[in-house]
């Protein structure tokens, strides 16, 4: 059982500010993610919430309890760490039990945990086996139990899966939720690749240079973006950024190459946001404004990532399946305007405004 | 002008075989992927090209000259690892400007290479930089520009941006693209991320567990695996592959999936290259390629886990031993616990051999 809440807490090193008046309150049993590029803050939250960092100032509470003073020990917080390293030389069950053995726990309770934990991530019949006899899944399941068995409130993990072959990632990020929902407890999560984070978070905050500039389920984050930056944060092609040329009632885009009838009551509108699969793409029949010529074809197999040359930056198409488009084509972009993000001049949103603002 | 021609190719490290009897040309000016997970032998075949390991059997040949004996400085190759290896005591200009030095180039070619290099990987900027303190994205920048500045026949580059993070991935993929149709390079790139071959090879060769399992265009290995391996591989999520039998129905021969229920009559191509009784096969069709049907139709599995990625929900699918993953557009009415009732579109549906593992092709 843990909530963990950061009041207006602030971190400097020397000149650099990594964590700069965070606020925030991760639920009991939440799988939250921190997320944001290198250098965000997004470990030095990890840090103060472990209790190896103190903060400069501002409230760290567990459960509601100031623990700004207390010694990492004493938050019981487990950290899974990268890699998810196990003894090679251990069995799986001597693995697991070695945090209650290091702490001299009575050996009945060291049992009793061992099987509690054992059973709750279905490891029970493996724990006989050697680390090297494991499967990447199984030894994740292990390196999990260990974290879990001298009951945290809660357990972080630092980009746990990076070092994982691509398809690797894809399962066992989806192994990682179930476990998470299976042993309950608060996950607080941090990685560096998007598409990681939109699949197990519950939550997710969205970290710039130590500012939080967001917090939502990533679906909220990824349909309603606070700013540019977490627009471009998500999405894989990012999302296509386009300066507003207002000419009447329509937005004259790309150079002319996409025209959109501008919403009524929206002012102050000086950049769109486009998913790339929103806009589409037609063969151009001719018509008003001009097209836009396709300088790349890239096929995924299920979808088809088109480039663009219109206007001052490239823009990128997701179309599905595989169209027959070739690159050098001339072709029409239109784009439902419901779908348009509209960004005033800081870089906010100004309409599809969702999540918890900050 | 060189192509590259792997002949009979075979690699042993003691008793282990990291390669076998490997065949395989690299066109000229092509882009070629070399792609599988780790230990399925395509850094070895990369090695053998560099000149950093020779061949226990079988012949390199670049153009019509075997590379046999032929040291790795005189191969004419640039090449690019996972870790840059970049001289940290230098400024980003001094290394790109690097190899031109050391083959004595006249100092005004060397300044205009510098400069377009460092325009084309958008190092203009940071030239007087010192190295050291660079992120490693730019880092992994300037090896690859360092590299290509010498404008090598043959461009090698070993899980070039697996060290980076996952957005400046996707713009080193247009880079690296970019950048070979400016040089027109022969170009042999080993990843075991389908997504970066898929996306930049003009052709990918499959490889796992030492052996060549496909070569062709990314979409010819997409649309049309050779075997279980390949369609497991190629695509994210991979294809699905259900185990039945085939058996006749009134509208045709199906594969019966036991507790799934029927599949779908086959299309006659399809039905062409089973028969009832010759045994289990796996009924193979990709997560795109699904459509939501009545409640009476199709296949029937309960959603285990939605997972929504942007624009995209993948729905796993099935709590049994067998188990399959769909791709749609947007989370609406998907809900964990509920039945999905999906059929795969005829044409989609690939069929395997379930004790061989290779694809079955109607005649």
């Amino acid at each position: 059982m843990a909530e963990i809440a950061f009041q207006n807490v602030t971190k400097s090193y020397g000149a650099t500010v990594a964590v700069n008046d965070a606020s925030f309150t991760v639920a009991d049993n939440e799988f939250f993610c921190f997320f944001g590029p290198p250098l965000s803050g997004k470990s030095t939250i990890l840090r103060l919430i472990l209790g190896l960092e103190k903060p400069d100032s501002g409230e760290i509470l567990i459960d509601g309890k100031r623990v700004n003073d207390t010694t990492p020990a004493a938050r019981n917080i487990a950290m899974v760490f990268q890699n998810l390293a196990l003894f090679p030389h251990m069995t799986a069950a001597e693995n697991v039990r070695f945090p209650l053995v290091e702490r001299h726990e009575p050996a009945d309770k060291i049992a009793t945990r061992l099987q509690d934990v054992a059973e709750k991530l279905h490891i029970a019949h493996i724990l006989h086996k050697m680390p090297g006899q494991l499967s990447g899944g199984e030894r994740q399941r292990v390196a999990i139990a260990r974290a879990l068995v001298r009951d945290p409130a809660a357990y972080l993990m630092d980009d746990p899966i990076s070092a994982l072959d691509a398809r690797l990632r894809e399962e066992t990020r989806v192994e990682l939720k179930r476990i998470q929902r299976e042993a309950g407890r608060t996950l607080i999560y941090v990685t560096h690749d998007q598409e990681e984070a939109m699949s197990v978070a519950d939550r997710m905050a969205i970290l710039e240079r130590g500012i939080l500039r967001q917090i939502g389920r990533p679906v909220e984050i990824y349909d309603h973006p606070a700013t540019t930056y977490v627009a471009q944060l998500l999405g894989s092609p990012g999302v296509n950024i386009l300066s507003a040329r207002r000419m009447g009632a329509t937005y004259d885009l790309a150079d002319g190459a996409l025209q959109l009838t501008a919403p009524d009551g929206l002012a102050g509108v000086t950049e769109l946001g486009l998913r790339p699969e929103d806009l589409r793409v037609t063969p151009w029949q001719g018509g008003t404004g001009r097209p836009a010529t396709v300088t790349e074809v890239e096929p995924l197999g299920g979808y088809t990532v088109v480039t663009l040359a219109a206007g001052p930056t490239p823009l990128r198409a997701l179309m599905r399946g595989q169209p027959d488009i070739r690159v050098g084509a001339e072709v029409a972009l239109t784009c439902d305007p419901a779908q348009v993000i509209y960004f005033g001049d800081k870089g906010q949103a100004l309409s599809r405004i969702g999540g918890e603002r900050l | 002008m060189t192509a590259i021609h792997l002949q009979n190719l075979v690699k042993r490290f003691g008793p282990f075989t990291a390669l076998k009897t490997m065949d395989l040309t690299i066109e000229n000016g092509e882009f070629m992927a070399l792609l599988g997970p780790s230990g399925c032998g395509k850094s070895t075949t990369m090695n053998m090209i560099a000149g950093m390991e020779s061949p226990s059997e079988g012949r390199i040949m670049f153009g019509d000259r075997d590379m046999a004996g032929v040291p790795m400085g005189r191969r004419g190759v640039g090449f690019v690892f996972q870790n840059y290896a970049i001289f940290t005591h230098m400024t980003v200009r001094q290394n790109l400007a690097y190899g031109l030095r050391a083959t004595r180039r006249p100092a005004d070619e060397i300044a205009r290479r510098t400069k377009a290099m460092a325009d084309l990987l958008q190092l203009t900027d940071l030239l007087d930089r010192p190295s050291a303190g660079l992120s490693v994205n730019i880092l992994q920048r300037v090896a690859i520009g360092r590299s290509a500045i010498m404008e090598p026949a043959i461009f090698l580059l070993d899980e070039p941006l697996s060290n980076v993070d996952a957005a400046f991935r996707a713009v080193m993929r247009t880079e690296l693209k970019q950048l070979q149709r400016t040089f027109k390079q022969t170009m042999v790139y080993v990843t075991h991320d389908q997504l970066e071959a898929m996306t930049m090879a003009d052709r990918i060769a499959v490889m796992d567990h030492g052996v060549l399992q496909q070569v062709g265009t990314p979409l010819e290995i997409y649309n049309n695996p050779a075997n279980l391996f390949v369609a497991r591989f190629i695509g994210s999520p991979g294809m699905n592959l259900l185990q039945g039998t085939p058996v006749e129905t009134a509208r045709g021969l199906a594969i019966d999936l036991g507790p799934l229920g029927l599949t779908p009559t086959l299309l006659p191509e399809q039905a062409a290259a089973v028969r009832p009784g010759k045994g289990p096969v796996l009924y193979g069709f990709r997560p795109e390629q699904a459509t939501i049907v009545g409640d009476a139709q199709g296949m029937a599995m309960p959603v285990t886990f939605v997972e929504r990625i942007g624009a995209r929900t993948i729905l796993h699918l099935g709590n049994g031993p067998q188990t399959a993953k769909t791709v749609f557009e947007n989370e609406a009415g998907f809900e964990q616990g509920k039945i999905l009732h999906f059929a795969p579109h005829p044409a989609a549906v690939r069929l395997f051999d379930a004790a061989t593992g290779t694809a079955l092709k109607g005649h």
